[in-house]
């Protein structure tokens, strides 16, 4: 239950916002004179000022702005017609809310009498009696100490958390980059030990044998001398000597390089968490406490109540749990929507309740609760619950259910029907339990708040509809993975659990697993995505997704962790790529495009049926590389081979070719001989040692016309030596020669 | 699709294949080296991938899969970004474009209304999408 002191706390906040409404509507009144919209907006204020003050019993403000609404209603029905002297009783009214609220906020008690002659004379201009003088004094507007606040343009919140957003992209990018750092620094660390030690054992050894051989020489010659006064020392051992310091200089840097290097990680782990807490407080910033939604939403269901004849008690719990501006604005109308449900199909007349038995007062318990990021509502009613018997009927005779995969569902699950598009209408029969009113409307708003909302319920006793939000929309939890080397994230928000593809080895051929005695379908994503013909994955990862009370799992090859970023929207120009709620650039500079879980499991498979084109757009009758420095050179033949319905590849010189021979099937290289960093003679002699490409055939075409060059091309293995420059028919001929076209030949 | 242009404009010429167009140089917006082009699936194929550019994609367009040119490597083409009421995309050229001037009353092949490509290309609902290729 609400105690007072949460309603007073709830009033201040509204009283702010009010008086401030009605300050600045007078002031506007004053300078530019009479104004529906001014004025609407003021009787608004003082009505629901007055509303709000009444729950709260401050009486004498209820007095005073009552008074003034009276005044606005007057104005904006016409009745009565504004001059501008009534702006000082109004002032002066004003004037008298504000000290009282201060006063309220101070002591908790309303202080000041009220001015008599301050409310006849409103009275009287409402009546008509008389027109005020001037000579009421002008008062100035207190200032207002209610609440340590300033006001802000959500406009500029929202462009600091866009600027957020790009810091955390850069934290990211620094983060990456700083374990890149570390990885060198460890590696370079490990070849310094390397060195040092194969200097120190070389040095040792060397030691040694010199030592034995200038032995046998000093034996003879110097037997006088000690070992010590004798110097030994050859140019190596001096180049060892120094070597060995310098390594250790090498190494002394090194450690403080990994000194400095823990100092900077140390940083950064504090400047992370000071960006963590500032992106907590920005959005905090923007949130508002939910205790002022559920209140408007308890009112209403009041009124609701009412309306029907049913009694019923609104309990609400967790009021100051806080969520952001656009969830606020957006989660008012599901959440009621939710309670007339309730007040009107699930509780009982008084009557009725008697005589099950239940007291008589139906209750509603509306419940808030912080899960993580997100905030979980719970709207519980004491009613007739939901017969999940009759909601399976519905759903099998509305065709969104197949009787055969009713008998596997849970009561859960059933349950969830009712939120299915088409499962009941305004023409419905009011069934028994019926609940179906809409409440596919009340998904949808909570989806687009990237939230989901769950149904449990026991006949003839209650009903729970639990909706589960994130808490800010601004920056998104979201896991990241990878399909096909395209890098894809999805919110975190349906997420239920990642079991390992390998636990589930009838997964393949089944596309179900069980799970915690759940049948769970599942789909692969990158079948669904790319249309691929079901390469069997032997390893990767299940994402188990809760949408709702419905578990669906999603097959993906690598996950790559989670991240936190701001999500952007795709743009209009590829906005019908609904599949995709928007996109997001790594730390690294590639975009992760964020998919709508909801879409793959909902949309049966629309864009399933786009093909895989943009991949392979054509069917190839042969495949030829083409190495040369001149892009004139690589593109004439690009063509020449391309109408022919060839696929091309190209490459700059030696090195790229190779390159482009590990990854694509080859049937015939076409190459140039001069060519920097890796020039014709060495990539052929490359290709020819590697056995797998021992019979492909290489031309080579060159402007080198003499037969030294054609002869070491051919030694080399060559298979042909055309000389530039070349036409159509040349290239047919090689085309023919090493049997390139296949079929095709016809067609030419 | 010829197109009469009346005063004296500046365009940009952009290749495709052996083909060259023109567009009005006010929608050019800037003329990129391609590092990468990042696909994007499900969309149609004339949409080749996207682009990152500080911190945004750029969707890129291939007006040879538009225009039925065959070419196929994309290793040394510009990327040649368009805006059209605030929106960017860009298009493939196998050339580095570059502007040229006309006098008025001059007709032109090859002329590209920046808006009605964009109407053309932008991607609609799947369902749309599906039936355009049948």
């Amino acid at each position: 239950m609400i105690t007072q002191n949460d309603l007073i706390r709830y009033f201040f906040v509204e009283a702010e916002e009010h008086l401030n409404t009605l300050i600045e509507g007078i002031e506007e009144l004053e300078n530019k004179g009479f104004n529906k919209d001014t004025v609407e907006a003021l009787f608004r204020a003082t009505h629901t000022l007055k509303g709000s003050a009444s729950l709260v019993k401050f009486e004498k403000l209820v007095t005073v702005a009552h008074k003034l609404e009276d005044l606005f209603e007057a104005l904006l029905k016409g009745d009565l017609k504004y001059q501008e002297s009534f702006i000082y009783p109004i002032k002066n009214s004003v004037n008298t809310l504000v000290t009282l609220v201060n006063e309220i906020s101070q002591t908790g008690q309303e202080k000041s009498e009220i001015n008599k002659a301050l409310l006849e004379s409103i009275e009287n201009i409402v009546t008509k009696k008389a027109v005020p003088t001037e000579y009421i004094e002008i008062p100035t507007f207190e200032v207002m100490p209610i609440l340590n606040t300033v006001r802000v343009d959500i406009g500029l919140i929202e462009s600091i958390l866009t600027s957020l957003g790009e810091v955390l992209v850069q934290k990211n990018t620094v983060a990456d980059k700083e374990k890149q750092l570390n990885d060198i620094l460890e590696e370079m660390s490990k070849s310094i030990k390397k060195l040092l030690n194969e200097i120190n054992t070389f040095s040792d050894r060397y030691w040694i044998m010199t030592q034995e051989k200038d032995q046998k020489v000093i034996d003879s010659f110097f037997v006088d001398f000690s070992d010590l006064e004798f110097d030994r020392y050859d140019e190596y051992h001096i180049f060892l000597r120094k070597l060995q310091e310098i390594t250790n200089d090498i190494n002394e840097s090194l450690i403080s390089l990994f000194e400095l290097m823990n100092d900077i990680s140390y940083t950064f782990k504090n400047l992370g968490r000071e960006i963590n807490f500032l992106k907590d407080y920005l959005l905090e910033m923007r949130m508002i406490p939910i205790g002022r939604l559920l209140h408007r939403i308890s009112e209403s269901a009041k009124d609701i109540a009412r309306k029907l004849g049913k009694m019923i008690d609104i309990e609400i719990k967790g009021s100051d749990i806080k969520i952001d501006k656009p969830i606020f604005d957006s989660l008012y109308e599901p959440l009621i929507h939710i309670i007339r449900n309730a007040i009107d199909h699930g509780i009982e007349k008084q009557e009725e309740r008697a005589k099950l038995g239940k007291p008589q007062i139906g209750k509603i318990l509306i419940e808030a609760k912080k899960e993580g990021r997100n905030i979980v509502i719970k709207i519980k009613d004491d009613g007739k619950g939901i017969d999940f018997e009759k909601v399976k009927e519905i759903a099998i005779y509305k065709g969104l259910l197949n009787p055969n995969q009713a008998q596997s569902l849970t009561k859960e699950e059933i349950l969830s029907y009712i939120f299915a598009p088409g499962f009941s209408t305004s023409e419905d029969v009011d069934f028994q339990s019926g609940r179906g009113m809409g409440l596919n409307i009340v998904k949808t708003a909570i989806s687009k708040l990237k939230g989901t909302i769950e149904i449990s319920s026991e006949l003839n006793k209650q009903t729970i509809f639990t909706v589960k939000i994130p808490q800010s929309l601004t920056v998104t939890n979201l896991l990241i993975f990878k399909s096909r080397n395209i890098e894809f994230a999805i919110p975190v928000g349906y997420l239920e659990e990642i079991l390992y593809l390998e636990d589930f080895p009838q997964l393949q051929t089944e596309r179900v697993i069980i799970h915690k005695n759940k049948t769970i379908p599942v789909k692969f994503f990158s079948e669904f995505f790319f249309s691929s013909n079901g390469k069997v994955l032997d390893k990767g990862f299940i994402i188990v997704f809760n949408f709702s009370g419905i578990r669906k799992g999603l097959v993906v090859e690598e996950i790559l962790g989670h991240e936190e970023a701001t999500i952007l929207p795709l743009g209009k120009f590829l906005e019908g790529l609904t599949q995709y709620t928007g996109y997001f650039i790594s730390g690294k500079g590639t975009p992760r495009y964020v998919i709508d879980p909801l879409k793959i499991f909902e949309e049966e498979f629309i864009f399933a049926s786009v093909q895989d084109k943009s991949f392979e757009p054509y069917i190839y009758t042969g495949s030829v590389l083409v190495v040369d420095d001149s892009i004139s050179v690589r593109k004439s033949l690009q063509s020449i081979l391309e109408n022919k319905k060839i696929r091309v590849f190209t490459a700059k010189d030696g090195v790229e070719a190779l390159n482009i021979l590990e990854n694509k099937s080859i049937d015939l290289i076409i190459t140039d001989l001069e060519m920097p960093i890796m020039h014709g003679y060495e990539l052929i002699s490359r290709i020819r040692k590697d056995l797998r490409f021992k019979d492909l055939p290489i031309v080579v075409l060159t402007s080198r016309g003499t037969k030294k060059h054609e002869e070491k091309a051919i030694s080399l293995g060559a298979d042909g030596y055309i000389v530039k420059p070349f036409d159509d028919n040349v290239i047919s001929e090689i085309l023919k020669r090493f049997q390139i076209l296949k079929n095709n030949l016809t067609t030419q | 699709m010829p197109e009469e242009v009346k005063e004296e404009r500046s365009y940009c010429v952009f290749g495709v294949g052996d083909r060259e167009f023109i567009i009005p140089k006010e929608n050019v917006v800037q003329i990129l080296d391609i590092t990468k082009i990042f696909p994007i699936p499900g969309a149609p194929d004339y949409i080749v991938g996207t682009l990152p550019v500080r911190g945004k994609i750029i969707p890129a367009v291939d007006l040879a899969k538009v225009y039925n040119i065959e070419r196929l490597n994309y290793s040394e083409n510009k990327l040649l970004v368009i805006e059209v009421n605030n929106e960017k995309f860009g298009i493939l050229s196998d050339i580095t474009p570059f502007f040229v001037s006309f006098e008025s009353d001059i007709v032109v092949e090859d002329y590209i209304d920046p808006e009605k490509l964009f109407e053309k290309l932008k991607v609609t609902s799947p369902k749309s999408q599906i039936k355009s290729k049948e």
